[in-house]
């Protein structure tokens, strides 16, 4: 139970970081896209469009629903288990009295 | 075969005559199914003009609305009654029962497309009555799909406790499809120079998805109806 | 829980960390530019969606043979994960698809059929919660309607027109581009497969619960 406590909460932390990273992605992004911007005047109208937010968001939107779902397997996990040792207990104690 | 056909008639039989009694999912259907053509015409008609394939549209909601209400209800009586118990403990093969089921939501569905045909034609302005024989095959073809899936979902759905909620849930997914085909059908039938190339490209799609839906809920009625 | 899941775990969360580096690094498309960076999550999302609907069908099938409540759980499994990759799959598409194609959404054929695909998980998911007892067979039935729905979906919107980029595009993309897309793609089925053990897991230690309550009133 703790070691799977443990475990999740390593990989809520490894993905915490990604976080932190997907933070820096846009400033990155920001150089980069002033480059892939150059050629402005030939795009059609709907391609002027600023790209980065789309970006930023579509990449929160990822994590962030991963974040979500893991956290609430985990939590169902935990609650489930813990009523399982819990009732385990009980039957043992009920067979020895 | 013979008992097979006997036993399904027998089940359509009883469900004609309770109905035939009763009128209530007749009615309560019908005038459903009439409320919704007036919602869709309150709504999309503009300046007295529907929008441009509207009434095909605003058909085939009103019957996969309607068909709900009607599936709904069917099983609703057997299971206040007790009756489908019953029903699965006669000496009957299951399939045939199935097949007596859903042959009395088809009858009381397409009871209700031939009211709800004229009355679409006339609010719309709508040529529905211009290539009556394909109309009906495309209404029968799509009533036949759509109550396929339906007669099965509603009929497994019965021992659940929040069977209302979930049967459109579970439905509305499965027949778009049907609804799609429909439409375009109905849709391709309602143009002033009528391309049947691509209206029995529909009618088609609409027959194959009747097979292959009637096969897989024949194969499935059994293992899903048993305990 | 089995042995390999902690190195997995471990390899994956890793994996999702550098990811970010790795997107920035490939080179942008000549007539997309940085909109298309959105694919490299877009694209496994969109596989895995598939992947899990492949085998949430096929565990579906095998229940409605067998009984075996095993295929019962992985199905359940499977179908959770559908849902989880295809909201993913959905989200990024349009993100990219307002930038790309100038519309949010368009009705096409893949658009569609991954929509209704999704409801269907939705559906699924909606009937395990609210069913109650005796819903597992009914929800192995729908999976299995759902499965036999993917054909006619495509055929019948394809009947209208295609815009979405072919999957042939794939093969033909430079190490550059598709060496980023492998390891992102890499990553994410580790994730699914880490999530699926967990999961499953979930659905063992309720059973299990069940049966201890069962031992308990005896």
């Amino acid at each position: 139970m703790t070691r799977l406590t443990a475990l999740l909460g390593i990989i809520l932390l490894a993905l915490g970081q990604a976080t932190v990273l997907f933070a820096q992605a846009p400033q990155s992004g920001g150089t980069l896209q002033q480059e892939g911007f150059t050629p402005i005047d030939q795009l059609p109208p709907q391609d002027q469009l600023p790209a980065a937010p789309l970006l930023i968001s579509a990449y929160v939107f990822v994590v962030a629903v991963l974040f979500v779902y893991l956290f609430s397997v985990a939590r169902r996990l935990a609650s489930v288990q813990q009523q399982v040792s819990r009732l385990e207990g009980d039957i043992k104690r009920g067979k020895r009295a | 075969m013979r008992p097979f056909l006997r036993a399904a008639w027998l089940v359509l039989r009883k469900d004609l005559t309770v109905e035939v009694r009763s009128l209530e999912i007749a009615l309560t259907t019908l005038f459903f199914a009439v409320s919704a053509v007036m919602v869709f015409a309150f709504a999309l008609v503009k300046e007295g003009q529907a929008p441009e394939d509207g009434a095909a549209g605003i058909l085939w909601i009103a019957v996969s609305f309607a068909g709900t209400l009607a599936l709904g209800r069917t099983f609703e009586r057997e299971r206040q009654a007790e009756t489908l118990r019953a029903l699965l403990l006669a000496p009957a093969p299951r399939p045939a029962i199935y097949v007596g089921k859903l042959l009395g939501i088809v009858a009381m569905l397409v009871g209700t497309e031939l009211i709800l045909v004229p009355l679409v034609a006339f609010l719309f302005q709508a040529p529905l009555f211009a290539h009556p024989i394909w109309l009906g095959v495309v209404l029968v073809s799509g009533t036949l799909g759509f109550s396929s899936v339906g007669t099965l979902f509603a009929a497994m759905l019965v021992r659940l406790r929040s069977r209302d909620v979930l049967l459109p849930v579970l439905l509305y997914p499965i027949t778009v499809p049907v609804i799609i085909a429909g439409v375009r059908a109905t849709a391709a039938l309602l143009q002033p120079e009528v391309e049947f190339d691509v209206v029995r490209f529909w009618v088609a799609l609409l027959l194959t998805f009747d097979v292959v839906f009637v096969t897989l809920a024949l194969w499935t009625f059994e293992p899903l109806m048993t305990d | 829980m089995a042995k390999w899941f902690y190195p997995v775990a471990g390899l994956c969360a890793l994996m999702f960390a550098l990811s970010p580096f790795v997107i920035a690094s490939a080179p942008y498309e000549s007539t997309m530019g940085l909109v298309q960076k959105i694919f490299y999550y877009h694209m496994p999302a969109a596989w895995l969606f598939l992947i899990a609907a492949v085998v949430c069908g096929v565990a579906s099938v095998r229940f409605l043979i067998s009984g075996a409540p095993r295929q019962d759980r992985v199905a359940w499994a499977a179908a959770e994960l559908t849902c989880l990759f295809g909201l993913i799959a959905l989200v990024t598409g349009p993100l990219w698809a307002r930038k790309a194609w100038g519309v949010w959404w368009q009705w096409d054929v893949r658009l569609t059929a991954s929509l209704m695909g999704w409801l269907v998980s939705c559906a699924y998911l909606l009937l395990r919660r609210y069913g109650g007892p005796g819903s597992d067979k009914l929800a192995a039935g729908l999976a299995l309607f759902g499965a036999a729905n993917v054909p006619f979906i495509y055929i019948s919107v394809n009947y209208w027109r295609t815009i979405h980029p072919a999957t042939s595009v794939v093969p033909t993309l430079p190490f550059s581009m598709g060496g980023p897309l492998w390891f992102c793609v890499t990553a994410f089925v580790l994730l699914f497969v880490l999530l699926m053990s967990l999961r499953i897991r979930l659905e063992e230690q309720r059973a299990r619960l069940d049966d201890l309550y069962l031992s308990l009133d005896e």
